[in-house]
């Protein structure tokens, strides 16, 4: 990517542009930062050919297509481009101001520059325009540039290369400025059998055809050190020919093979190769095939043409093949959606190749239209195949609708046969009735009568129904009978009595007690009421919603029991984790202890050993599921033990350490508490007095008051002193002065030897961390402070026979405490 | 609890001082000679190069592939150890 000449700050320029804010870009931070703004231009790109593809809609298919084309050419573009508008325009300038001439330029940039930057649409319009438009000129214009046609061929290609690479540095006017020209070379193309037509502007640009020619040749030259360079380039314009239309790549391809001027164009006929190359090749490429191929050229006109110019570090083809995939893939998203638009499009241009091709016929012209009609016959049936893999979409669709509603159609038929199951229950009867009688004329007469009495006894039972929802009807017999019958049709009167031993004989009427004889017969009662239609309706539907009443009933239990049965099972679970976690920390804690005492242990635990040694084998399986759920919970909402990855074994373990410092009894055993902790100098005579001068003894600073809590931290002292002198059974009174600063204790000792004996083992020594220092007090100052101590004369013995503060650190520091806190007061 | 390995708790319990760039956590010996041998030889140095991107994990984690190609788990591990580092220290 030519992003290499970006320096430092247009690296940090272009991502600060991206909203982003760089660090500094040293040498190190350079392909990172590199990298970040391909991203950020990549994503850019995207969101371009993203909008591109919603803005297409289409009222001008072509313009669309251009539009979009050069939309999301424009970002791409932009992309490659942007930060490089500034680089290429710098590369260009100078480049162009030696390739280039200016005149063509200046031409160019008018005819360019009349289309807005802003609305490309109306300048791909303008193109079009022109195109058809100038069918007609170019035909006039056919015979005159008879000589240049072949000149103008190569010109149209060269010049559509150079009005490309003109356009370079002008994003907006590029893909017009492109495609206007090479509308017109298509077109000149097409008109003239290949040989070059004049342009657009023919009269403006005959003249800078010509003048232009060496130089469009030389500025090639010039600027394009490696041919091959050139070639690629060549045969994009000669693809960008194509790209126009469907059928107008294959066409000027047509004209081109047709053309095949001979001479100066050898790059023609190259370009030629080239062109159908890169048809092919992009046909096979994209999945849009065709069509796809067709375009694909026209982005990398801009591409190469601008790699060349960026490409003095001859980094052009890489960077050519990335745009190329990195806009191969836009074209292809947005080229589907113009399809339809295509497809047009190719109809159109068809005609357009007739009405142009009708003033000049020629083996060339047919051969164009047979080219034309190739691609367009497979974007046709791309098109098609598109169509059909969308309407099999859609036909998925419409079934589905479709079944829907007959669903619910057969649902109302059948309810509606339903209904009618009921109407015509009264039929079967007469077909039963009919198999008894044999062949009689007045069958069908008796059938009829009894047809009409079910329906009238029906009629009346039905409105019985429908007034007490009871089947009760009474008819009273024969005489109603031969009424209604009357009423009905004189024919039956004589059957009636026929008619009623049918029913006798069928059997059918569900009488209680068997009846054989007409006379027997006192009422009649139909069965089968026919009623209202309200009624019915009212009595299927209470009919079918209670039955719907009892599925869900039903289901409803069921799921409750399910309920039921899931929660207990749950709340079993939780349990049983717990039980585990519980278990698990047990073992944890008993296991920091065991290294606390014995540092050869590592203070962590492997989770599966864990597992092992609490989850018998055979329920390990079983137990899976809890022991998940314990280790979560565990990591979780367990602080005092934490997980970690350690390698044991040259295995990595999760395992698991117990991290809570001791206990409060073993926290103050880390810290000296109250025991005696050795001698900080040997007594001799410079230090201590010769012999003992008084019983009494101060002893300074075993405690700091301040510091002390608890109830009987005194008590704590007492025992303390009286486990320091246990040899000595002489001290008769001890007495803690709670509040001195200097943490005093006054002690009595039977006599001056034994307070002597005492002094050598206090003083001197080490107590919670203190140095203690003892003097001898005066008797009687001593009785003036505590005059109970007058009446001691026991000795004091040590509570606990355990030497508790005589102990080493952290020797069962809790039971001192325990002890101490046990010693009741002696004093 | 995100579970942390002991390199990455050594080197976050104390000021780097003079470590060697294999104290990062995710870097191990190969990774630490492809290190040195593109000049950041110290923990510091690479430390720099975290502070350079402005602490971004996604450009360091980038860098680092770059230059050392580290996975992504060693990417993370040397990107949260000099992170957690930086906001006990710096």
């Amino acid at each position: 990517m030519a992003s290499m000449q970006l320096t430092d700050e247009e690296l940090f320029s272009e991502l600060k542009r991206f909203g982003f804010t760089p660090g500094p870009v040293t040498e190190n931070t350079r392909p990172v930062y590199l990298k970040k703004l391909k991203k950020l231009r990549e994503e850019q790109q995207q969101r371009g050919s993203r909008l591109g593809k919603t803005r297409s809609s289409g009222s001008r298919p072509a313009s669309h297509d251009v539009t979009h084309l050069s939309s999301s050419r424009r970002p791409d573009r932009k992309s490659s481009v942007l930060g490089f508008s500034s680089d290429e325009s710098d590369v260009e300038i100078p480049l162009k101001r030696k390739g280039l001439s200016h005149s063509v330029r200046v031409d160019r940039s008018p005819s360019s520059s009349q289309q807005p930057k802003t609305r490309p649409v109306t300048a791909a319009s303008v193109a079009f325009k022109n195109e058809y438009d100038a069918g007609s000129t170019l035909n006039s214009n056919n015979s005159s540039p008879g000589p240049d046609g072949q000149r103008n061929v190569s010109l149209g290609w060269r010049v559509r290369a150079r009005s490309s690479s003109e356009a370079e540095g002008r994003e907006d006017e590029e893909s017009e400025g492109e495609d206007d020209y090479m509308g017109e070379t298509e077109k000149n193309s097409r008109s003239l059998n290949g040989c070059g037509g004049s342009n657009l502007n023919t009269s403006k640009l005959a003249g800078d055809y010509s003048d232009s020619d060496e130089e469009v040749l030389g500025g090639f030259g010039a600027r394009h050190r490696k041919l091959d360079l050139l070639e690629p380039r060549r045969s994009h314009p000669k693809a960008s020919f194509s790209s126009r239309g469907v059928g107008r790549g294959s066409q000027t391809g047509g004209a081109a093979r047709e053309v095949n001027p001979p001479g100066s164009l050898n790059m023609v006929r190259r370009w030629r190769g080239e062109d159908e190359e890169d048809e092919i090749k992009r046909r096979d490429t994209g999945p849009s095939g065709g069509l796809r191929g067709h375009y694909f050229p026209k982005k990398p006109i801009y591409v190469s043409l601008n790699d060349n110019h960026r490409g003095e570090a001859g980094k052009n083809n890489h960077v050519d093949s990335e745009d190329g995939a990195s806009r191969s893939s836009t074209f292809s998203i947005g080229l589907r959606p113009r399809f339809s638009n295509y497809s047009s499009l190719s109809q159109t241009y068809r005609g357009n190749h007739s009405n142009h091709s009708a003033p000049n016929h020629s083996y060339s012209q047919a051969l164009l239209k047979h080219k034309l009609s190739a691609p367009e016959e497979e974007l046709l049936q791309q098109f098609k195949r598109e169509e059909v893999a969308s309407s099999g979409n859609l036909f998925s669709a419409h079934y589905l609708s479709w079944f829907l509603l007959m669903a619910a159609c057969l649902f109302f038929l059948l309810l509606g046969l339903m209904y009618l199951r009921m109407r015509g229950s009264g039929s079967s009867e007469v077909d039963g009735v009919s198999k008894y009688h044999t062949g009689c004329a007045e069958k069908d007469l008796i059938l009829k009568l009894l047809l009409s009495l079910h329906d009238h006894l029906a009629h009346i039972a039905g409105i019985d129904v429908w007034a007490t929802w009871k089947l009760i009807c009474a008819v009273p017999l024969t005489c109603t009978v031969c009424l209604f019958v009357q009423t009905q049709n004189w024919e039956f009167e004589n059957l009636t009595h026929t008619s009623l031993e049918w029913i006798i004989r069928t059997g059918r009427d569900g009488a209680d007690e068997p009846v054989t004889d007409v006379s027997e017969i006192s009422r009649l009662e139909s069965t089968h009421p026919k009623m209202p239609f309200a009624c019915r309706f009212r009595r299927a539907f209470f009919t079918v919603i209670s039955r719907v009443f009892l599925i869900a009933a039903g289901c409803l239990w069921g799921v409750v029991c399910y309920m039921k049965y899931r929660w207990r099972r749950q709340e079993e679970e939780t349990r049983q984790m717990y039980d585990m976690v519980e278990r698990i920390i047990d073992v944890l804690r008993s296991h920091n202890e065991a290294c606390q005492e014995n540092q050869d242990l590592q203070p962590y635990l492997p989770i599966p050993h864990v597992r092992d040694s609490l989850v018998q084998p055979q329920d390990r399986s079983k137990m899976k599921k809890i022991w998940d759920q314990a280790m979560r919970f565990l990591s979780a909402n367990e602080s005092r033990i934490r997980t970690e990855t350690q390698r044991i074994g040259g295995a990595d373990f999760l395992v698991w350490r117990w991290i809570q410092p001791s206990l409060s009894c073993d926290k103050s055993s880390l810290m000296p508490s109250k025991v005696w902790q050795g001698k900080a100098f040997p007594l001799d005579r410079r230090n201590s007095p010769p012999n003992s001068l008084t019983p009494c003894l101060k002893i300074r600073n075993m405690f700091d008051p301040v510091m002390e809590v608890g109830e009987n931290w005194d008590l704590a002292i007492h025992e303390a002193i009286l486990e320091k002198c246990s040899d000595n059974d002489g001290i008769v009174h001890i007495a803690v002065d709670k509040n001195s600063r200097e943490g005093c204790v006054y002690v009595k000792c039977l006599s001056a030897e034994h307070s002597g004996k005492a002094f050598k083992a206090l003083h001197g020594s080490w107590f919670d961390g203190k140095l203690v220092t003892v003097k001898y007090l005066r008797l009687d100052r001593y009785h003036q402070r505590f005059p109970q101590a007058q009446g001691c004369s026991t000795p004091l013995k040590a509570s606990s026979l355990h030497l508790n503060t005589m102990s080493m650190m952290n020797t069962t520091p809790c039971l001192q405490h325990h002890s101490s806190a046990n010693s009741s007061g002696f004093s | 609890m995100s579970s942390t390995s002991q390199k990455h708790r050594d080197f976050v319990a104390e000021p780097m001082g003079e470590k060697s760039v294999m104290a990062l956590a995710g870097i191990g010996e190969v990774l630490g000679k492809r290190l040195e041998d593109k000049g950041f030889d110290k923990a510091y140095v690479v430390l720099g190069q975290f502070l350079v991107l402005k602490k971004d994990e996604e450009l360091f984690r980038d860098w680092l592939k770059d230059t050392c190609g580290a996975n992504s788990k060693q990417q993370g591990d040397c990107c949260g150890c000099l992170k957690e580092w930086c906001d006990a220290f710096l």
